[in-house]
């Protein structure tokens, strides 16, 4: 919301005083009231006159100029200049020496072609006032001479832009922010004088009718009759235009002046366009339409409060009027509406209908009904003061009163516990009584059970609605007292061990750990669309039939929660493939979410994402390339369970085939007899669909089961004392033969002295049988308490080669 | 040989060495030496074949000649040693000198990755608070209207609700809008006192290049017997100049939060222009960091405890925001592209 100085200076009542607006601003923002922007804007108008053209005559060098002679107040200048539409007698826009034109030229005196000239007749385009203009600005021929040309146009001004926040709807008005700089600035208000409240008359030419005076507390009216045709003057233009509004007509120009400056929008009916005399609040009936202002149909529903005459609703109640009863270039007479609605009615109602105004905006946070007569009265004051009119007829009020007021009590004690500052109690008195709100300071005798002193303060009608209680005021205490007036101080009982949850503790270790071995963190949105993915073809899959789905999302590709990191994380790799970083090694650690027929909320599940696709190494000066494989892949999953479990392997991994991944590289990850995960190779198929090159291979782990079940039993072990023995065997066995299981049996037959097995060449080709490889592993024998002989190991080697001929039917390689 | 005398021994003896010292200063190479100890102690050599011929001397000077030529033997042979060493060491020398590489190529280079800048803003964060003796507490994303708007003082009527633009699963869950769920959540199973932290995902129905339908913010707690609005102050600021460095200066500016009450918003003085003012900070010479405020006291009756007993503070902020002002990051969508050419700049 935008206020200008010259209308705060309307409500202060400075006397000598002057003030500073950038103090002003710094107090406001200071207190809760936020000024977001401070516009000068007579400032851009600086050393621009109001000037007199008293002669002028041609260039004696050049066809197209004219040399005048202006009056600038102070003297007579000679100015050369390249329009004609003006005349002897004009007053224009005269910048002087020192100005500066909106386009950043700057005025000086200067000759051309040989005449001099003082200065510059202004155009519109010049003064900023539009894109592109004929000839210079003429001005009204009632401005003053010599006059600052901002200041003839009622414009040199200071607006101060603010954010009002949503608990002060008593803000969002010049009156309330001239009430808020009276307390900070210790500046009396001038008070406005308007007659003591007016019931319902009784003359009967109109009837107002509430049916529910929830919705609408009370429903002012009054009648304008023949009210003269005249343009709004260019101050109320100025003034609407500098705080954002759109100059329309007389009436409703000065409806929003007044919503601006009181606070209480109003709305305006060409009483002539109503059906009768009778104006009825009420809700929608059921399939009521309304064309309302901005021309569009509106379909009403039976919760929304609309005006109506005798026949349709005339008007959304507090969000916009229709566009039948609106005022128009014949309208004579008016018939001003100055309500009040309920506040929760009026927020469904607009946002419902998607319509957002001004009066709606008010009426959501709830105003003080005291408003409706006090804003038809300045209404009228203002319309009577600019067409020079009286108008007759009383106001008709309608209002079920309810009480508006209510006392608190603030305890002393309470203040310096919430805030850890003591405030003195005049000082709280003078701040809340500064706030409109009467104050009584009562000593601790006053009750029983209160230990300190308390205040007694009584709540105005205007903040009836956010003063409730205690808590309340001391927040108005601490805004206004200043919060950079607290002392900082640490907490009394500050000395406490914080602390990492093991969870928390291992996923850092993790993500700490994937990093040092060279993948990168993502982090992706948490919504997906059915569209990609069924381009990864995950869609199929039965996660994602239970997948949580959005009613509003922002598009179709933000229409469901993730229920797997995959399909995003593919999309990141194609995504930095297409920009031409092709080796990826990238990690995800995120939630994923799924429905639960029985459960109100989703289940959420943290797990990882690792995805590999590229080179691992790059073709260098002494180094060849080498492009990922699944082995690159698993041997992050082993790193991940040594890391977190020990040395041993705590996982299996069995195939099982999933639709995103190539068969025959595709698998789960087993730790005990949980599923942990799955690996595998993104199929084929999806990585020419989406138009790349080079595989991906990509893995997850359930992290829950994951770091749930990890943990090392860290104990020592002595150090090997005696020589370990060496055999390496290379044995051939059909093709298909599982190594997994080859080193069961290896380890099976190889006694407690076998303390290692270690896979070191796999050969397939013309030196072994068709359908036959070779596989070759290094044995690790060893004894911790004596050194082993040769022969005793022979005889094991024996055993375990036999093992493997009655298993596999393998022979030894010669 | 028949001699009795030992003397013509020891002077051919003494000349040998004369010798070989006049002809050790000559030698240039490993050859020279070569050459010498084949003249001076080889096979054919006088001192060797003196000393092969010790046995057929007479028995009294026997020993005067083996002794006395032994010495000159060992003290040639050490000085052919040395010289020998010193010669290829040199050889050594000009050997390595030959295995040029050239040390301008590359080094190999080692695989290495980098959290991703949200991830390390959070983890520095959190380490800042843990070390102030607070915890870490979760809650869940899709969250109740209760939790997220009703128990947070925010009933459906509520203004400040348009304030949200709420993803919706059903009617009455939601996707959180905000951590501030899990101060009820922590709250309902947990007796103050109370210092924790709450980082994670939130979502807002807003897409352009301020907002991203999902952000992170982290949430902080305290609840505890005396705990005041000059408590918050100190914590704050301890934070700001942690996290942005102790020239920072921080301002708490009064403000409006449904579940806090008084509330504030904290700013921490603009780097760019020191506080004069430029279009970073809007001219304020202030950024907008954080949310915060004492708890309403109405929020303890949701979770059961005595307002009367218990004050604390909460208090929030947007991790994007940070880094955007740590880093000089404009646009916050750059956060959820992940392009690695963003991510490695971290
Ligand atoms: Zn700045």
């Amino acid at each position: 919301m935008k206020v200008t100085l010259n209308w705060l200076k309307e409500f202060l009542d400075l006397g000598n005083r002057g003030i500073n607006p950038a103090e002003i601003a710094s107090m406001l923002t200071m207190s809760g009231t936020e000024v977001k922007k401070i516009e000068y804007t007579g400032e851009k108008f600086k050393n621009i006159v109001v000037g007199k053209i008293i002669d002028f005559k041609q260039h004696p060098n050049a066809d197209k100029l004219s040399v005048c002679q202006v009056d600038s107040g102070t003297g007579l200048l000679n100015i050369v200049c390249g329009a004609n539409n003006f005349s002897k007698n004009d007053k224009v826009a005269l910048a002087l020496e020192g100005a500066v034109t909106s386009q950043g030229l700057k005025i000086g005196k200067s000759k051309l072609r040989g005449e001099i000239s003082e200065g510059m007749m202004c155009s519109e385009y010049e003064l900023g006032f539009s894109d592109e203009s004929e000839g210079i600005m003429i001005l009204s021929s009632s401005c003053t001479v010599g006059q600052g040309f901002a200041e003839s146009l009622g414009i040199d001004d200071v607006v101060f832009e603010l954010e009002i926040t949503p608990n002060r709807p008593d803000c969002l008005n010049v009156a309330g922010i001239a009430r808020e700089i009276s307390v900070l600035a210790d500046i009396p208000l001038k008070e406005r004088d308007y007659d003591a409240e007016e019931r319902l008359n009784n003359d009967k030419d109109y009837e107002i009718e509430i049916k529910d005076y929830t919705l609408c507390p009370r429903y002012c009216a009054k009648i304008f009759k023949d009210i003269p045709k005249i343009e709004s003057p260019e101050w109320l233009k100025n003034r609407l235009i500098m705080c954002d509004y759109r100059p329309i007509d007389l009436i409703v120009d000065i409806t929003n002046y007044v919503m601006h400056e009181v606070g209480q929008p109003l709305h305006a009916f060409d009483a002539d366009l109503l059906y009768s005399n009778k104006i009825i609040i009420r809700t929608a009936k059921s399939g009521e339409k309304i064309r309302s202002i901005d021309d569009s149909i509106r379909n009403l529903k039976e919760d929304m409060l609309v005006i109506a005459d005798e026949k349709k609703p005339v008007a959304i109640a507090g969000v916009m009027g229709g566009k039948d009863t609106e005022i128009n270039t014949s309208t004579k007479n008016v018939l001003l509406e100055s309500a009040n609605f309920y506040g929760p009615s009026i927020m469904r109602t607009s946002s419902a209908l998607g319509l957002r105004s001004e009066a709606s905006n008010r009426f959501e946070k709830k105003l003080d009904p005291g408003l409706t007569l006090i804003a038809i009265k300045r209404f009228e004051e203002l319309l009577s003061e600019i067409t020079g009119t009286k108008f007759a007829g009383t106001i008709y009020d309608n209002y079920k009163k309810t009480a508006r007021t209510r006392t608190i009590g603030l305890r002393l004690d309470k203040v310096k516990s919430v805030l850890g500052t003591e405030i003195e109690a005049a000082q709280i008195s003078r701040i809340l009584s500064g706030l409109g709100i009467k104050t009584k300071i009562k000593s601790a005798e006053f009750a029983e059970n209160i230990k300190s002193d308390i205040i007694a303060a009584e709540i105005p009608s205007f903040r009836f609605e956010d003063l409730e209680r205690e808590i309340d005021l001391i927040e108005e205490i601490a805004r206004i007292y200043g919060f950079e007036k607290f002392v900082s101080a640490p907490p009394a009982a500050l000395l406490r061990g914080g602390k990492y949850s093991f969870f928390q503790k291992t996923l850092r270790q993790l993500r700490q750990l994937l990093c040092d071995s060279g993948f990168y963190e993502v982090i992706n949105y948490s919504f997906t669309g059915a569209q990609w993915l069924q381009k990864v073809k995950t869609a199929s899959e039965d996660q994602y039939s239970s997948a949580v789905k959005i009613i509003n999302p922002i598009n179709e590709e933000f229409e469901y929660l993730r229920t797997s990191p995959l399909p995003l994380m593919v999309k990141n790799a194609v995504n930095n493939i297409n920009h031409d970083v092709r080796n990826i090694r990238i990690f995800e650690i995120t939630k994923v979410y799924k429905r639960l027929e029985d459960k109100k909320l989703p289940e959420e599940k943290t797990v990882l994402g690792v995805l590999i696709s590229g080179k691992s190494w790059l073709k260098s000066w002494n180094e060849n390339e080498k492009a990922f494989d699944f082995f690159d892949l698993k041997g992050v999953l082993e790193l991940l369970y040594s890391r977190f479990y020990g040395s041993t392997p705590a996982f299996e991994i069995s195939g099982r085939e999933f639709k995103f991944f190539h068969p025959a590289v595709s698998a789960e990850i087993i730790a005990g007899k949980t599923a942990a995960g799955i690996i595998g190779k993104i199929h084929p198929l999806i990585i020419e669909d989406l138009d790349i090159l080079q595989d991906i291979f990509y893995m997850e782990l359930d992290l829950e089961v994951f770091i749930k079940n990890s943990g090392r039993q860290l104990k020592f072990k002595p150090i090997p004392q005696f020589p370990a023995i060496v055999i390496d065997i290379a044995i051939v066995v059909d093709k298909d033969a599982k190594n997994s299981e080859i080193v069961n049996e290896i380890e099976k037959s190889g006694t407690s002295l076998l303390k290692e097995v270690k896979l070191f060449d796999i050969y397939v080709g013309r030196q072994v049988e068709e359908g036959k490889k070779s596989i070759a592993y290094s044995l690790t024998f060893r004894d911790d308490l004596r050194t082993l002989k040769d022969t005793e190991v022979d005889i094991i080697v024996k055993r375990i080669v036999q093992n493997l001929g009655r298993k596999f039917g393998a022979k030894l390689r010669q | 040989m028949n001699i009795t005398d030992s003397s013509e021994i020891i002077k051919k003896l003494a000349e040998e060495k004369e010798k070989f010292s006049r002809d050790i200063k000559e030698v240039s190479s490993s050859e020279d030496v070569y050459k010498l100890k084949v003249r001076y102690i080889g096979a054919k050599s006088f001192i060797i074949s003196t000393l092969g011929s010790v046995g057929s001397l007479p028995a009294q000077i026997r020993p005067v000649v083996g002794r006395e030529t032994n010495i000159v033997k060992k003290e040639i042979e050490a000085v052919l040693e040395q010289k020998e060493k010193y010669f290829k060491s040199l050889q050594f020398d000009l050997d390595l000198r030959k295995e040029k590489i050239d040390i301008s190529l590359p080094g190999r280079k080692m695989p290495a990755g980098k959290k991703h800048i949200i991830s390390a803003v959070i983890e520095e964060i959190e380490d800042i608070f843990i070390g102030m003796g607070f915890e870490i507490a979760e809650g869940p994303e899709v969250e109740t209207d209760y939790y997220n708007f009703e128990a947070l003082n925010t009933p459906a009527d509520h203004p400040a609700r348009s304030l949200h633009d709420t993803f919706f699963i059903s009617e009455d869950t939601l996707l959180r809008t905000h951590t501030s769920p899990v101060q009820i959540r922590y709250m309902e199973k947990n007796k103050p006192p109370i210092y924790i932290i709450v980082p994670g995902k939130v979502y807002r129905k807003d897409y352009d290049i301020s907002h991203t339908p999902m952000f992170t913010q982290i949430e902080g707690l305290v609840v505890d017997k005396t705990i005041n609005f000059g408590n918050l102050k100190w914590m704050l600021e301890k934070f700001v100049h942690e996290i942005f460095g102790k020239e920072r200066k921080v301002r708490f500016r009064p403000h409006y939060f449904p579940f806090t009450e008084p509330s504030a918003e904290v700013d921490v003085s603009c780097d760019i222009c020191a506080g004069s003012g430029c279009r970073t900070c809007g001219g304020s010479g202030w950024l907008e960091i954080l949310g915060a405020g004492m708890v309403d006291p109405n929020l303890y009756r949701y979770v059961n405890y005595d307002p009367e007993e218990v004050n604390g503070f909460a208090f929030g902020m947007g991790i994007e925001r940070i880094c955007m002002l740590k880093y000089g990051i404009n646009d916050i969508r750059l956060f959820y592209e992940n392009d690695l050419r963003f991510i490695d700049q971290f």
